[in-house]
């Protein structure tokens, strides 16, 4: 893998209301936290959307028709992009990942040391395991992380210790948050960027060590994988 | 030693997409390391030749000194193909006049290998054509094909209509030529260029060129898909057939006219 190797991230899911845009968003922001260049696509159309809460850095996108997806996926392996987050709604899943299938995307992308890594959000809903296992099996050379998202699927067991540095994560752990926080989050005017760096003046400063240990734990685990990817 | 063979591509509706078919051919063949020509009957411009300069010329099917350019040499070229893109509304009029100077029975005899790629149409008017068109064939290699120019099917949701036509003529085989994303096929027309150049980002002199990729990877695919057709009815055995032990075609007979212009 090339030294100046740059991630892209698609994060996705069949099902809705998974916390795709939330994963996005978190995904955008930590680039934004370490001053990289990022470019995020919004392929979502149900609201709200990653370009509501990140308008500065987000494309939106329609793959429907051949135009757009020209005006998509030549823009994506283009050399000025910096890190690529696609925030892919469950309504164009399939025709994103065919598209990407047949035009061979992915093996192109990484022919121009773009390194691409899916991150699927799981659910309990039995086609998110269907699509798991033909993405799986399709997209065999391209790294398929599952997302669990403990926020939006309380139901699927969470582990307790966070990866090691030199352990290859399993999944990627999203922490429950309580309601009080999750609600604050939800605001499109609320900025994980701008939180990080120092808090809002409308948090209640009760609530800042629990958002601050959720952002760092998730946070970590990106900088594991970028490590993992060789994009660090 | 090989036969020589003669593909020919042709079908007598307009539109069927007989000189895609014949690109598509050509770029096999170049990819099996198969020596060819090509003649564009399409004149004075031709069509084929704008995509394949160096290997096609373009011919008046209907004047007798062309027809000896093309039949007279087979067994004298380097070639071991000879493609020939008949324009629309000549195939049943050509293969007569192939009946007529014996070139149909020299085929049966073994001395070439004769091969129809009968390009069809999504209309009873196309496919009325195939009765016609398997009288002439005597033991040339027959094959029907369906290019899916836009999304029909071909009468597959009518079993009977479907088997009437395709199904008919024993030993005809079927292959299928699926839809090119519109906006592909126009960027490729418009580069005029082998679908495998327009793949390859060239231009037709080697020089690099600036396609988009998401065209260039739906032609990859189809033309892939394609490749594996003829794979699949084993195109390269049957052109690669071993010469007979008879001797080699003597001069045809005199060149009947084929059609008017």
């Amino acid at each position: 893998m090339s030294d100046k190797t740059t991630p892209l991230y698609v994060v996705c899911s069949p099902c809705r209301r998974v916390g795709k845009t939330l994963v996005s968003r978190l995904l955008t922001e930590f680039y934004v936290v370490n001053d990289r260049p990022v470019a995020a696509f919004d392929l979502a159309d149900e609201g709200p959307q990653l370009a509501d809460y990140l308008p500065d850095f987000t494309t939106i996108a329609d793959i429907s028709e051949t135009r757009g997806q020209m005006a998509f996926f030549d823009r994506l392996i283009a050399d000025d992009v910096g890190v690529r987050i696609i925030d892919l709604d469950r309504r164009v899943f399939k025709n994103f990942f065919t598209v990407v299938h047949e035009i061979r995307f992915f093996e192109e992308a990484r022919h121009r040391s773009i390194e691409p890594l899916i991150l699927f959000i799981i659910d309990p809903d039995p086609k998110s395991a269907k699509a798991y296992a033909v993405l799986r099996h399709q997209l065999a050379q391209v790294s398929l992380l599952p997302v669990r998202n403990q926020i939006e699927t309380a139901a699927i067991p969470y582990g307790n210790a966070p990866s090691k540095v030199n352990m290859a994560p399993t999944s990627l752990d999203i922490p429950l948050l309580d309601f009080p926080l999750r609600a604050l989050m939800d605001r499109q005017s609320f900025s994980f960027s701008r939180f990080w760096r120092g808090s809002p003046a409308d948090l209640p400063a009760s609530l800042t060590p629990e958002l601050s240990r959720w952002v760092e734990r998730i946070f970590f685990q990106f900088r594991v994988l970028e490590r993992l990817l060789g994009c660090a | 030693m090989t036969k020589p063979a003669v593909v020919l591509i042709g079908g007598d509706k307009g539109g069927v997409g007989k000189t895609t078919v014949a690109r598509t051919l050509l770029d096999y063949f170049a990819r099996q390391q198969l020596r060819v020509r090509a003649f564009d009957t399409e004149v004075p411009r031709g069509t084929l030749k704008r995509f394949h300069p160096d290997v096609t010329d373009v011919v008046d099917i209907n004047h007798v000194p062309d027809q000896m350019r093309i039949f007279d040499t087979v067994n004298s070229t380097d070639a071991t193909v000879s493609l020939i893109d008949v324009r629309a509304g000549l195939l049943s009029p050509t293969l007569h006049a192939l009946r007529n100077i014996g070139f149909i029975e020299a085929a049966k005899k073994g001395e070439i290998t004769f091969v129809l790629f009968h390009i069809l149409g999504p209309s009873i008017a196309s496919l009325d054509e195939i009765v016609d068109t398997a009288a002439y064939l005597g033991d040339a290699k027959y094959f029907m094909v369906k290019n899916f120019i836009n999304n029909t099917y071909f009468f597959e949701w009518d079993e009977a209509t479907h088997a009437a036509y395709f199904k008919r003529i024993p030993g005809a085989v079927g292959i299928t030529i699926p839809k090119l994303v519109e906006m592909a096929a126009e960027q490729v027309d418009l580069a005029s260029v082998p679908f495998a150049t327009f793949i390859a980002n060239q231009k037709q002199s080697g020089a690099p060129a600036s396609y988009s990729f998401v065209l260039r990877g739906y032609v990859r695919h189809w033309l892939e898909t394609i490749s594996a057709e003829y794979d699949r009815v084993n195109l390269t055995d049957v052109l690669e057939a071993k010469e007979s032990s008879r001797p080699p075609i003597g001069r045809p007979r005199p060149i009947i006219k084929i059609a008017e212009s």
